[in-house]
């Protein structure tokens, strides 16, 4: 493994475009910063790890595929309700909007102004 | 000579057209890039996704939204580029499933969703990214 000492605010290129920045050391807690092209995965060891395991065991698992227990029907609120097909999407990222197409701030015209410019506060007669 | 096939013990014969393709394989099993999906039982909500590289390389998995129905995660720009994805209803989602024999329990693997384009047929394991969705996630079944 080749080991580099960094300081707060040091980078390491890995590559021609993997920079990694080490932003902050706190006691025995580093934030790192990575700058990536978005076609390369960036994960957190023991996330990733965490799905490696569970596939061995479920690989495992399908040598148990004739266990009674897949054979039990489905949970009943489950199978009463519709089934979504696939994921949300994320919506694929285009050129920053300009800042002038932030939302509207104003209502559309002629909309009643919102309730909470009544004159609620106003001094109630004595 | 017997001319016959018989008793070769090698993987079941695959159709070309039936392969989904896992360009990087899944955590764990890198070399297996071609799957296929075998039904259990005409009426069962498990299927097996059995490895066509590797035979011993099987999982028993199912449409999460059966058990779950609020399950919801959202598929990267990323993923979605690796897979050629361009539309929800292109996708179909599986979670891998694991059995506890000896406590009678069953579990899906929220954390690490298969989605499948099935329009090329490309497949992938997505590692969702600062999600706290559960890795097993255990099913009551009746």
């Amino acid at each position: 493994m080749l080991v580099l000492t960094r300081r707060t605010g040091e980078s390491i290129v890995i590559g021609n475009n993997i920079v990694v920045t080490v932003l902050e050391v706190r006691h025995d807690q580093v934030r790192i910063g990575i700058d990536a092209p978005r076609t390369v995965q960036v994960h957190r060891e023991e996330v990733f790890n965490q799905v490696l395991r569970e596939n061995t065991a479920a690989v495992a698992s399908a040598a148990d595929r004739a266990n009674p227990l897949l054979r039990k029907p489905l949970p009943r609120p489950a199978a009463a309700q519709p089934v979504r097909k696939g994921p949300r999407l994320e919506p694929k990222r285009v050129a920053p909007r300009p800042p002038d197409a932030a939302e509207p701030t104003a209502g559309p015209p002629g909309a009643p102004p919102p309730p909470s410019a009544g004159p609620d506060d106003a001094p109630s007669p004595s | 000579m017997s001319g016959s096939a018989s008793g070769t013990a090698t993987a079941p014969e695959v159709a070309e057209d039936q392969i989904l393709w896992f360009p990087d394989g899944i955590p764990g099993f890198p070399y297996s890039h071609r799957f296929v999906l075998v039904e259990m039982a005409p009426d069962s909500p498990f299927q097996i996704l059995q490895s066509a590289d590797e035979p011993d390389v099987s999982l028993i998995v199912t449409v999460p939204w059966l058990f779950f129905p609020d399950y919801d995660f959202e598929l990267s720009e990323l993923e979605q580029r690796e897979l050629g994805i361009t539309s929800e209803e292109e996708t179909v989602v599986f979670s891998a499933v694991t059995l506890d024999g000896e406590h009678h329990r069953v579990y899906l693997n929220l954390l690490g969703p298969i989605v499948v384009n099935t329009t090329n047929r490309r497949g992938r394991q997505v590692v969702l990214v600062d999600s706290d969705l559960p890795v097993r996630a255990p099913v009551e079944l009746g």
